[in-house]
């Protein structure tokens, strides 16, 4: 019986019918049409998938649609402000903090909802904040860099 | 070096602001019109005949398009090595016979990924379990279970490698080490798992987009599995969400979505789940390491002898590749001027040991590394030193096998000496372990039989001057196609923006062996240099004609300006003159091709680059815990290209090679891999990554595109080797199996304590 | 003084050690039963020539091949 989903995604609102089973990703991805969230394991263990909901980094494969019912999602195709990249994108880019790039939406969500919440954040709690997130190209270090390179202010929001 | 406008310039991945925006098209993202979903069926016995399968319920099923066994297939056998067809040995949908659990059986194609994985439950499979066998010690016992029929005692394959007198080399040895070492297996864990969309359209020709390391490969694999012309078959990739060697043999989803396709004239797209990826597609070789190493009181070492029985698994792939490379690699990166090696590849029902970044290599390293450090403890000299006395030097050939040009192990070597001195003095329980390694440029052996050129690549310059570069290397995220358009556009004197790069398309782009064996910057990057050249040189050719210059003058493009060489402030702009040139062309745009295949370049590879790693590690005694403070290496490459993107590889493989070392496993129970999932596979994670530091020692290599070489496989060879002496530095206990856990060091530091009790009693 | 193999004829001029490890390396089925003919096991030769070093499980089958491959030259 499919139940009726009413959210935002990147600002946008959506009313869209959905199984009870189905999950976040799979809404985003399919119905949605944003294929920028990956899935990497669908077990909560990669953080491929993960997006912010209401400010807060989730694994959007360990959520059912549903429960985003009345949230605000955020994905990566929501960092960018018209054509704009966001400072943490921009140092990505410089630090070349992606290499296959699969891991890299899931990293610059939960490097996001990190500086959201913790604009100052530490070495150690940058490590802390993506510790949920595999990368088998960089090896983390690049991406430590380019978040800390934004935290020290190197990379100015675009108004 | 510093007059380069490209190369060695910081720049970002000319893929970055897709991959950064999440924009990138991934074979994962790929959804066609009429597109269905596939599934498979594996199997749950490590080795069986199979019955009868019924798929009668499966194909009622509402929303169930088809269901496709072996008996759809041409039951022809792939295999890389396709010189040796009895090396080809890989139905993919089985038969008969089931070899390992996760051996396919049977695929369904359906509406969506759920209706296909109920149909899965539906298909009724009668297998006659057989005995199995594991380990590749039994296997060759007389009376273990036949794997490949015809194939007594289960061997696959065996490799000699021998120079010099070694019997009489150990004869005049002062001191001899005899040792025993387990390498353990190891998941490539791509982040983006295999998949494919295939398309088999009614016009007979067949589309695949799928997440490759070689289309070329992949396109000439499916013509023989499938019978068809390979220009029938058109191969793409876009982006590829990971390689580390587990993506350029035909697999599971790859043929099943093929298969499923030409029965339906429908899209189908198969993505492996992530336990599919854990069991039932490639992983690193486990090798039992038997090594002889012989040396005088002054730390020469004159003779090794060695002795290696690798674990199959159930099927060839690149298994035998990876059986004489470890053989290769395990006399490097020294000269020894006597040395032999025997090395036996073993069938068992276990799931295929294949290629993995490094190739062997990271295994031989390992051990090798190790016994160097002891033998240099026996001998009472300095691990650095020793390494020092015997290492590769420039021109050296390897005796009958390979002749190494560029090498910069020395130089390495006192970069990592200086490193440890700097560090002084160090806080307890904490070790500096040094690892040296060597790897290779690509591969120059041809077994898979390519009748054309090892790397090709075809530049054309459009009517704006913009670059188009085709060429069949693929990106798996190792950032090739960021490196060959800044050679591209250092070697046509243009900006890297104004270059645009197709790569990995076999419908538009010249045939390339791939990305494996680190042959992408060497061999493509040869390749596209030649083509990009022959531009430049139509281009010169007009410009002399139109500047109407005195004909002793050389002509040069850089920056986008046609100039004279002498006198450089004497030109005209790039741009017009391309306009110019391809008018006067009757508007033929400006093309340029490119080639390379080695000749006459030994046995191995054109080239190799050489590198020294100092792993530092903080060990608790109480626990065996230890943590990886810091990894420094020292690395040589030839000319740096792309110095970001070296960077990138040196950390990545040290978060990989290090994983080798420090935690990563695949242990099984009766065939069967005990931990198929990210939360159970572990693998370094940011907060166990250490600290690493690189230090680049300037080389150039000649037979290299603007003297560059390999650069970023070989940095998986010499970590768990590093990680392994360092903590023998530390706490004094050596782990002669990988990977060094938490509880081998505390066992051996029980062990130890235990024996110096004894010995005080 | 050479040695010959008695399977494929091919030739080592260095020892019978050396033509021992040639049949147990090439390890095909011809190799193996000629080997097996001479109250071997095969497969036992091979297992401790891996666990073991310089040539332990070539040296038994070196001992029949020295008489038994021997050409003079
Ligand atoms: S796909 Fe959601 S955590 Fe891996
Ligand atoms: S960039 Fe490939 S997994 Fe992170
Ligand atoms: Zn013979």
């Amino acid at each position: 019986m499919k139940k009726e989903l009413k959210f935002k995604v990147n600002g946008q609102p959506y009313e869209i019918f959905v199984k009870p089973k189905t999950l976040l990703v799979e809404v985003l991805r399919d119905l949605v049409g944003l294929t920028g969230t990956k899935r990497g394991c669908s077990s909560s263990s990669c953080g491929a998938c993960t997006v912010m909901l209401d400010g807060m980094a989730v694994k959007s494969c360990s959520v059912l649609a549903l429960q985003a019912n009345g949230t605000e999602v955020v994905t990566v195709e929501g960092l960018a402000k018209g054509n704009e990249l966001s400072p943490l994108q921009r140092a990505f880019l410089d630090h070349g903090s992606y290499q296959c790039g699969f891991c890299t939406p899931g990293m610059l969500m939960s490097s996001t909802a990190l500086l959201t919440e913790n604009p100052r954040p530490t070495k150690l709690e940058i490590k802390e904040g993506i510790d949920g997130n595999i990368c088998r190209c960089t090896g983390y270090n690049a991406i430590v860099r380019a978040v800390t390179a934004v935290v020290k202010g190197e990379y100015k929001e675009a108004k | 070096m510093s007059d380069y406008s490209v190369i060695g310039k910081r720049v970002h991945n000319i893929d970055g602001t897709e991959k950064v925006t999440g924009s990138g098209k991934y074979t994962f993202d790929v959804v066609l019109p009429n597109m269905l979903y596939g599934k498979i069926l594996r199997s749950p016995h490590p080795h069986a005949k199979i019955l009868k399968i019924d798929t009668r319920r499966a194909k009622r099923l509402v929303g169930v398009k088809a269901v496709v066994t072996g008996k759809d297939t041409l039951g022809r056998k792939q295999g890389i090595w396709r010189r040796f067809p009895e090396l080809c040995d890989e139905e993919i949908l089985c038969r008969a016979k089931v070899r390992y659990i996760g051996d396919a059986v049977a695929a369904v194609a359906a509406i969506d990924e759920d209706t296909a994985e109920e149909a899965l439950d539906l298909i009724d499979v009668e297998y006659e379990p057989l005995p199995a066998v594991f380990d590749p010690m039994d296997a060759i016992k007389e009376d273990a279970p036949q794997i490949h029929e015809g194939v007594e005692l289960n061997i696959n394959i065996n490799r000699h490698i021998e120079w010099g007198d070694v019997d009489e080399a150990f004869e005049k040895c002062d001191h001899i080490r005899e040792d025993k070492f387990k390498c353990s297996s190891q998941a490539h864990v791509c982040m983006e798992t295999h998949d494919a969309v295939a398309s088999f359209g009614h016009n007979g020709k067949l589309e695949v987009w799928t997440s490759s390391q070689s289309s070329y490969y992949i396109q000439r694999l499916y013509a023989d599995m499938l019978d068809m012309n390979e220009s029938d078959i058109r191969v793409t990739n876009r982006h590829t969400g990971g390689g580390f060697g587990s993506k350029f043999e035909l697999d599971s989803a790859q043929f099943c979505a093929a298969i499923l396709s030409q029965k339906l004239c429908q899209p189908v797209k198969i993505v492996l789940t992530r336990e599919e990826e854990f069991t039932a597609t490639k992983r690193r070789t486990p090798m039992y390491y038997f090594l002889k190493l012989g040396a005088k009181k002054d730390g020469t070492m004159l003779a090794k002898e060695v002795r290696v029985i690798t674990e199959g698994g159930a099927y060839t792939a690149m298994g035998a590749t990876a059986l004489y490379l470890t053989g290769f690699f395990s006399s490097f990166p020294y000269k020894y001027p006597n040395y032999r090696y025997d090395g036996y590849r073993v069938y068992t029902n276990t799931a295929t040991t294949s290629a993995m970044r490094g190739f062997g290599a990271p295994q031989s390293t390992f051990v090798g590394e190790s016994q160097i450090d002891m033998m240099a403890e026996d001998l009472g000299i300095d691990p650095v030193e020793i390494r020092r006395k015997n290492g590769m030097t420039p021109n050296y050939e390897v005796p009958g096998q390979a002749f190494i040009q560029s090498c910069g192990l020395h130089q390495c070597l006192d970069k990592i000496e200086e490193h440890i001195e700097k560090r002084g003095k160090l806080p307890p329980n904490h070790g500096i372990g040094v690892s040296a390694y060597g790897f290779m440029s690509g591969g120059i052996f041809n077994w898979f039989n390519t009748p054309y050129a090892f790397s090709a690549a075809v530049v054309r310059i459009n009517i704006d001057g913009k670059v188009d570069v085709y060429t069949g290397t693929c990106d798996m995220g190792q950032g090739s196609n960021t490196t060959l358009a800044m050679i591209c556009a250092e070697e046509l004197g243009v900006r890297l923006e104004d270059v645009r790069m197709f790569s990995g398309d076999t419908g538009i782009c010249p045939p390339d062996l791939g990305a494996w064996g680190s042959r992408q910057t060497l061999m493509g990057g040869n390749a596209v240099k030649m083509a990009a050249a022959e531009c430049k040189q139509q281009l010169i050719e007009f410009t002399a004609a139109k500047m109407g210059v005195n004909i002793v003058y050389d002509l040069d493009i850089k920056d986008r300006w046609v100039h004279l060489v002498d006198r450089p402030e004497r030109g005209v702009s790039y741009f017009d003159i391309v306009k110019e040139a391809i008018r006067g062309k009757d508007g033929v745009a400006i093309m340029g091709r490119g080639h390379y295949t080695p000749h006459r370049k030994g046995m191995i590879s054109p080239a190799y680059s050489f590198g020294v790693q100092a792993a530092e590690v903080e060990v608790d005694p109480e626990t065996g815990r230890y943590k990886l403070v810091n990894v420094t290496t020292a690395h040589e490459s030839g000319t740096v290209i792309n110095p970001v993107g070296i960077e990138g590889q040196l950390e990545g493989a040290i978060m990989m090679a290090g994983g080798y070392g420090f935690c990563e496993d695949q242990p099984m129970d009766e065939g069967k891999i005990l931990n198929p999932s990210i939360a159970d596979y572990k693998l370094i994670r940011s907060l166990d990554m250490p600290e690493t530091d690189i230090l680049e020692i300037d080389t150039y290599e000649p037979e290299g595109p603007f003297g560059a070489k390999e650069a970023g496989e070989g940095l998986t060879n010499p970590t768990a080797g590093a990680i392994g002496n360092a903590v023998y530095k530390a706490v004094g206990v050596r782990i002669y199996d990988l990977p060094i856990t938490p509880e081998k060091v505390f066992k051996a530091l029980k062990e130890k304590e235990k024996q110096q009790k004894k010995a005080k009693k | 003084m050479s040695y010959q193999c008695p399977v494929c004829n091919k030739v080592s001029n260095k020892s019978a050690l050396d033509l021992a490890r040639h049949m147990i390396g090439r390890g095909d089925k011809v190799h193996r039963d000629w080997i097996n003919s001479k109250g071997f096991k095969y497969s036992e030769l091979l297992a401790l020539q891996f666990s073991s070093f310089g040539g332990e499980g070539f040296k038994s089958l070196a001992e029949v091949l020295e008489k038994e491959a021997k050409v003079k030259d």
